[in-house]
């Protein structure tokens, strides 16, 4: 046994809580959790069996737990806990994975399933068996404050693209600032517009904003990794920028974990609450609305739905806002069969689509989201996770299926009532 | 032989059922949990009843996939509990042996019927435990066990019914005396430990605000 | 028969009929006890029993001499059941051996027809490809019907052979135990094999009507007669004749088993007695075919048992038994490469693990 697999053991062991035992004490391997989980049901393997994902914990707590598990290991009876285990279940965990929480859904014994296989992840990155491109995105987000390498130089450039296209100012490290909006990464890259959809909502409610140079990122790679240490000082770096800054509210803004991470797990990694609020920009867009501050004009009207991000809605809780936003400005819109706390996963979150070793897997379960969107035949698919646009993107186009995609702080942004003419517009 | 069932193993058989079953509960608690520092949407305490009593029912969003199990699932434990705390034979030996009172049994129809059920839902949860890849592959020799030791001691009560030889209704207590030695052993504690699981889990998804 | 005053035991009439009724009980018993006990005791005196030329005289009649009575209840009319004494002998003069004699002429069949022809054989061998032939609500409906009714064919076989095939061997104590367990086993176990038997009727029955080749099949007798294997569909005639007769005769079964279980809705002994016949003839019949049917579905025709545990087949075993249904199957390209099903067929053990990672120093 190397030493690092010790260390995986121990990270492991140090995630041993009451929840994991109570858990562990209760699965009666029905495998109901398989028939939710879209990397069981759209490849027929059971090994994607979700509480079969989380086999090592499980394995360590029978061994040195339970009174047959520690028995059966003295008289070498069972098969102990061992590092090729862990190299075993990577790719289980990490590519057939997105932790997106569906099979916790529906678990009779309400084990949650996604909770431990989180934890597992401390063990299997702690013993160094995590995919390589998580693992340099972790280094990058540690290194250069964002896991796909995106400086703050980058992000001045792009906010300066925005003004332009805009004609708005998008206040850079504004001290005094009531909220603090974070970005993904893949945003920045990726859906720019959704900054400058963020400026004209903004100066169409008067909210005053910013956004900080010194840190911006909002993924977390340490959460996607496994690794707490990472992940709190991720956190650690967000809670610095607001609190130099002054802010009263910090904004997740269009991706999954990022969300679940600031607003819910980030005040356990530092071991303290947030000295700010947390909302969804979802959130705080229904939250004008409900004021009478949010007035849009006109309506979309392709046949729409909307595809919840897991993170968001199901281990977030923000599932009605997009709802009444959407009904704002979209007449024809319609509900997938499976919405809300129980719609499919799109395949690529967790790190997943940070993992090329995992393009072809997820490109095979978005089967589920395919038969979604068939049955339902829509022209657009709105979502509120940039990681999920990505992952639908290419599932869309893998699968050649004509659908338009958007986020729906845009399609919101792109029916503002037009009160007085912008500058350069 | 007799005597040995009904005597010192009856009282060994419930040590080992209560005094097991507690360290159970306990050792799920002394495991601690951390406190949480989020701001919560709902009550945990609350979320935390709701859900475990919302898990009763599946989610429509998925069926027809566990129809089986849903439907077996609940043929045996419906079954299996009915027959258990409203048997004739069974609240009698309640009254006499354990609580000092008693209550009004089923007539004696219902207990065969209720039987057969739980008969009928407990084999079909074994065959597909058998026969569907996902349980082959996950399942251990604790649920085989589990599974055939309840099936015994099912089969040695309906063997002596209506009481006709001693010697089959002791066959039965030694049966039921194997499965109370087993049970905190073994994963038949999610008898008990459904609860906090599920509590825990309701907790957790009612700070968020999500009906779990 | 049914009588419908109003309850109302007057003495000495009431009196009478219970007096001659325990005495025709008593007498009915006799005979029993007769057969029970070994022969080789010192027959008594014969003495004369002073009713017997009544008795003789009310037997000989034709049907069951019925009269009133003031006792409430089925057959309480009749003074003597002449078709008692009929069932009785034929159950034990008839049915049972015939029972012996027909299990262990089919499973002596068998061992005879195994030991010379060693059983049917992949002819093309394997193929590495598979069809899928039972789904899994199927196969565990099909598993579900198999078990309860071995357990119901023990248990009746104990039953119905056991004072003459296990008495002998464990002594009347032993075997009122058995008896009585086997009778409350057997007793409760029966309505959920007809559970099971409506089950297979409705998951079955639109592959069980004759067809194309049925007679062709019959005619060659599966292929025992004139070399070549006939053509069939998804279930061959052999197999849909079982299928009938597990429907039919399990619905005998079932129906006799339940008129015998429950005898609350006016059926006189007559009627139970007939029941009896056919619930044991019925039985009797299924356990027989149950040895073929168990036989060629494991060890006397190579890949039929995969068919109902992992419910697929390989190729070459569908193209030479069921050669239409395997047509249909390629034709609409429903075969599985041996991969992808190994795939959705993982089991414990190092083969099936994950391609393999080797376990570097640190990992990585």
């Amino acid at each position: 046994m190397s030493g690092r697999f010790e260390q995986g053991v121990g990270a492991m062991r140090a995630q041993m809580d009451a929840r994991v035992v109570s858990y562990l004490s209760s699965c009666v391997h029905c495998g109901i959790c398989a028939e939710a989980c879209l990397f069981f049901t759209e490849t027929g393997d059971p090994r994607y069996t979700p509480i079969h994902k989380t086999e090592p914990m499980r394995k360590l707590w029978s061994q040195e737990y339970t009174f047959w598990g520690k028995i059966a290991n003295k008289l070498g009876l069972s098969k102990p806990l061992t590092e090729q285990d862990f190299a075993d279940w990577e790719m289980l965990v990490y590519d057939g994975c997105s932790m997106c929480g569906r099979c916790s859904m529906v678990c009779p014994l309400g084990v949650d399933i996604a909770y431990i296989i989180r934890k597992v992840k401390e063990g299997l990155s702690a013993a160094g068996y995590s995919p390589l491109d998580l693992v340099q995105a972790g280094e990058r987000a540690r290194t250069i404050g964002s896991p796909m390498g995106v400086t703050a130089k980058t992000l001045e450039a792009t906010i300066r693209v925005q003004e332009k296209e805009t004609g708005l100012d998008i206040p850079l490290d504004q001290e005094g600032a009531e909220y603090l909006c974070l970005f993904s990464s893949g945003e920045i890259a990726g859906f720019p517009e959704f900054i400058g959809s963020l400026a004209r909502i903004f100066k169409a409610t008067d909210i005053s904003w910013t956004i900080s140079s010194q840190y911006f990122e909002a993924t977390n790679t340490g959460v996607q990794l496994g690794n707490s240490e990472l992940a709190a000082e991720l956190v650690e770096r967000i809670v610095a920028a607001a609190e130099k800054l002054k802010v009263k509210t910090v904004i997740s803004p269009e991706c999954g974990h990022a969300y679940t991470t600031i607003r819910w797990d980030a005040p356990n990694f530092i071991g303290r609450p947030l000295p700010f609020k947390v909302v969804h920009i979802m959130e705080l867009l229904e939250q004008l609305r409900l004021e009478g501050r949010l007035k849009t004009e006109g309506t979309i009207d392709d046949r729409l739905s909307f595809h919840d991000p897991c993170n968001i809605s199901r281990r977030g809780g923000v599932l009605e806002q997009p709802r009444h936003l959407l009904n704002m400005v979209a007449p024809k819109f319609v509900e997938m069969k499976e919405h809300g706390d129980m719609n499919w996963c799109c395949g690529g979150g967790g790190g997943v689509s940070s993992n090329e070793r995992a393009n072809e897997l997820r490109l095979q379960v978005f089967s589920a989201k395919k038969r979604q969107l068939d049955e339902i035949k829509v022209e657009t698919l709105v979502t509120s996770c940039s990681n999920c646009r990505h992952m639908l993107e290419d599932g869309l186009e893998e699968n050649e299926m004509e659908v338009e995609l958007i986020g729906i702080t845009e399609l919101i942004a792109d029916h503002l009532v037009k009160e007085t003419p912008d500058r350069g517009r | 032989m007799t005597e040995f069932i009904e005597g010192p193993l009856w009282y060994f058989a419930l040590a080992v059922f209560l005094i097991g079953v507690a360290w159970r509960m306990f050792a799920i608690f002394r495991s601690g949990s951390k406190p949480d520092f989020s701001v919560p949407r709902r009550s945990a305490a609350v979320s935390a009843v709701m859900t475990s009593l919302r898990r009763f029912v599946p989610r429509r969003e998925m069926s027809p996939r566990i129809r089986l199990h849903v439907v077996a699932g609940y043929m045996f434990h419906l079954g299996l509990f009915t027959l258990l705390l409203f048997a004739a034979p069974h609240v009698e030996f309640l009254q006499e042996h354990l609580l000092g009172f008693g209550w009004t049994p089923i007539p004696y129809w219902a207990f065969i019927v209720t039987s057969q059920i739980a008969f009928a839902g407990l084999l079909l949860l074994w065959l597909h435990r058998l026969l569907n890849p996902v349980t082959r592959l996950i399942s251990d020799a604790d649920d085989h066990v589990a599974a055939v030791l309840t099936f015994v001691v099912m089969l040695t009560g309906c063997l002596a019914l209506m009481e006709a030889f001693t010697g089959l209704r002791v066959l039965h207590r030694f049966t039921v005396e194997l499965l109370m030695i087993y049970f905190p052993f073994s994963r038949l504690m999610h008898a008990f430990t459904f609860i906090p699981s599920r509590a825990y889990t309701g907790a957790w998804f009612g700070r968020r605000g999500v009906d779990a | 028969m049914n009588n419908n005053n109003p309850r109302r035991i007057s003495s000495s009439p009431g009196a009478l009929c219970s007096a001659l009724m325990a005495l025709f009980a008593l007498m009915l018993a006799l005979p029993f006890a007769a057969q029970a006990t070994d022969g080789g005791t010192v027959p008594a005196a014969k003495v004369v029993n002073p009713g017997a030329e009544l008795w003789r005289e009310v037997r000989q009649r034709e049907a069951p001499a019925a009269g009133t009575s003031q006792v409430q209840g089925m057959d309480s009319g009749v003074l003597i059941n002449t078709y008692g004494e009929q069932w009785r002998q034929f159950r034990m003069q008839q049915l049972i051996p015939a029972a012996g004699v027909l299990i262990g002429a089919v499973l002596g069949l068998i061992l005879l027809y195994h030991l010379i022809k060693r059983g049917v054989p992949l002819e093309a061998g394997r193929a590495g490809n598979y069809l899928l032939r039972f789904k899994e609500i199927d196969r565990i409906l099909h598993w579900y019907v198999a078990s309860v009714f071995i357990f119901l064919a023990v248990t009746g076989l104990i039953l119905l052979t056991g004072r003459v095939v296990l008495i002998p061997v464990f002594g009347h104590e032993v075997f009122s135990v058995i008896a009585s367990a086997s009778k409350e086993g057997h007793n409760l176990f029966g309505p959920l094999f007809l559970l099971g038997v409506i089950g297979l009727f409705i998951r079955f029955v639109s592959k069980n009507f004759p067809g194309k080749g049925d007679i062709g099949w019959l005619l060659k007798a599966g292929g025992f007669l004139g070399g070549k294997h006939p053509s069939a569909g998804f279930f061959n005639a052999g197999e849909k004749i079982w299928f009938w007769l597990v429907i039919f005769v399990g619905l005998t079964i079932s129906a006799t088993g339940l008129i015998l279980e429950f005898p609350f809705f006016g059926q006189d002994r007559p009627m139970m007695e007939l029941s009896l016949v056919l619930h044991g003839v019925g039985a009797v019949l299924l356990v027989a075919g149950l040895f073929g049917h168990i036989y060629v579905g494991s060890a006397g025709m190579e890949g039929s048992l995969e068919s109902m545990t992992t419910g697929y087949v390989d190729v070459n075993w569908a193209r030479q038994h069921h050669d239409q249904w395997a047509e249909t199957c390629e034709e609409a390209g429903a075969v599985i490469a041996g991969e992808e099903l190994a795939k959705k067929q993982r089991l414990r053990g190092t083969k099936n693990r994950v391609p393999d990672r080797p376990v570097a120093e640190g990992g990585q």
